[in-house]
């Protein structure tokens, strides 16, 4: 347990051990559906795909896929329901089809924050990097990235060991002490990294620190017949979302 | 606040990502020279990118009800400058697209420009301001999130209404519109990162002196003249 529960979600899928490049050709042609294709029934049909391939072969845990969901939701509702409402010199009213235009853009949110989630939850970070290696993204980038990945865990683990601690002192029982606490738990978190990034740097200069980062790739050969399907099944999602 | 994935229409998408990139690679170039001259920097600047990260993980208590989290670019700015956000904001917004399903990747251009460039370059600027009108460190701090806070939402805001454009009263008017909705959070917020920042800074500057004059927060104040006499 990480505390993510998306990244958790990454490394114990039935999908992790795939070639991430595969993953990430299907998850952007979802993607690209999801925004370009009618919302119906392309969005519908993408958002079901997104759903299905994750709930199914790559055995996501749906908990965490309904859970990772509830949030981007509460902002494209807001922002949807804005968006039809008319505004004009003191009156409002619903925008022309506003349940259409309301309705289009939610399909395309959910079902583009589907396919998004069906990458996040299939391939874990580590693994994405090393493609953004590939796609000739500049080493130092990449490290800095991948150094900020790695750190992220333990940061997050200090925030709620000094808040607990904090709450165990009456740090958060009003609005004056929750302040305060913030502002040292941030400063604390703040000066830790720091820290933490210099024994890491010392620990590494004593390794012999020169050419950056190395680590050993894990070599995951990409499949073809996972290539044909998403071929396939793009296509055919194309081709159904342009003709009906 | 970010924009969801698959909300904004596809030229939308495809014109801001065309709009962050110069600031992004500009960003990523400080980023590639600074590793180079100093190979332990990579360390920093990745920690630099985990505390943002872990910042708009921090719970403020806010007006609304409701909690809400900093953004966290401001403090990034006032310590690493914002050409070194342009980037961090970045990747910390890709990692928050896809480990927390907030953001997304089409709307990643949309997002990395209102978050890791308007807001960053609008809290550096406010704080520059401050600091030549001859206002302390804190009061400087306070203006650099709060308005990097605000100068982000204001920015998303437009990013919408653009998109959006109100039946009636066209792009001003959805303007008006998401401005509004999002200030009930919004604004409480900014002020409550400024505070946030002010108590953030005033713990650094007793425990973390050292690193804050490294980096040029902090002139170093009495310990330096008897080193400049004694050469």
């Amino acid at each position: 347990m990480t505390g993510l529960a998306v990244d958790d979600a990454a490394w114990a899928s039935a999908w992790r051990t795939r070639s991430p490049v595969d993953k990430l050709l299907l998850c952007a042609g979802l993607v690209v559906c999801a925004l370009v294709l009618p919302a119906w029934p392309g969005s519908v049909l993408v958002a079901l795909a997104a759903v299905v391939l994750a709930l199914g072969p790559a055995r996501v845990p749906a908990r965490t896929f309904v859970r990772a969901v509830r949030w981007p939701l509460a902002f494209v509702l807001t922002g949807a329901l804005t968006a039809v409402v008319s505004v004009d010199g003191g009156g409002v009213g619903w925008a022309p089809d506003a349940a259409a235009r309301a309705g289009e853009l939610v399909g395309h949110s959910v079902a583009g924050g589907a396919a998004v989630l069906l990458l996040a939850t299939t391939t874990p970070m580590t693994d994405l990097l090393a493609a953004l290696r590939r796609l000739r993204v500049p080493a130092a980038v990449v490290e800095v990235a991948g150094v900020t990945y790695r750190m992220l865990f333990v940061l997050l683990e200090s925030v709620r060991t000094i808040r607990e601690a904090q709450t165990a002192r009456m740090g958060h029982s009003t609005w004056r002490r929750s302040y305060r606490s913030s502002g040292a738990l941030a400063a604390a978190v703040l000066t830790r990294s720091w820290q933490r990034a210099r024994r890491l740097q010392e620990g590494l200069a004593g390794r012999g620190l020169e050419t950056g980062l190395r680590v050993l790739p894990e070599s995951r050969p990409s499949s073809r017949g996972f290539l044909a399907a998403t071929a396939a099944g793009l296509a055919a999602l194309v081709a159904v979302g342009v003709l009906l | 606040m970010h924009i969801a994935e698959g909300f904004l229409p596809a030229p939308h998408a495809v014109g801001w990502t065309v709009a962050a990139a110069p600031f992004v690679v500009h960003g990523a170039r400080a980023v590639v020279r600074e590793v180079r001259e100093h190979p332990e920097s990579t360390l920093l600047l990745g920690a630099a990118g985990a505390f943002t990260f872990v910042l708009s993980a921090i719970k403020l208590p806010s007006v609304t009800g409701s909690s809400s989290h900093p953004t966290g670019t401001g403090a990034g700015a006032v310590l690493f400058r914002p050409p070194v956000m342009a980037l961090l904001g970045t990747v910390v917004l890709l990692f928050q697209a896809l480990l927390l399903a907030h953001g997304g990747l089409t709307t990643l251009g949309a997002n990395a420009f209102a978050f890791a460039v308007v807001g960053p370059w609008a809290g550096y600027g406010a704080y520059r301001l401050t600091r030549a009108l001859g206002a302390g460190l804190l009061p400087g701090v306070f203006v650099a999130l709060a308005l990097a806070d605000l100068a982000t939402y204001v920015t998303t805001s437009l990013q919408l209404a653009l998109a959006f454009p109100d039946a009636a009263s066209g792009v001003l008017g959805a303007a008006g519109k998401f401005l509004g909705v999002f200030a009930l959070t919004q604004v409480p917020l900014a002020v409550g990162e400024g505070l946030l920042g002010v108590l953030l800074f005033r713990v650094l500057t007793v425990n973390a002196r050292p690193e804050l004059e490294r980096l040029g927060v902090l002139r170093p104040a009495a310990a330096a003249e008897p080193a400049e006499e004694a050469r």
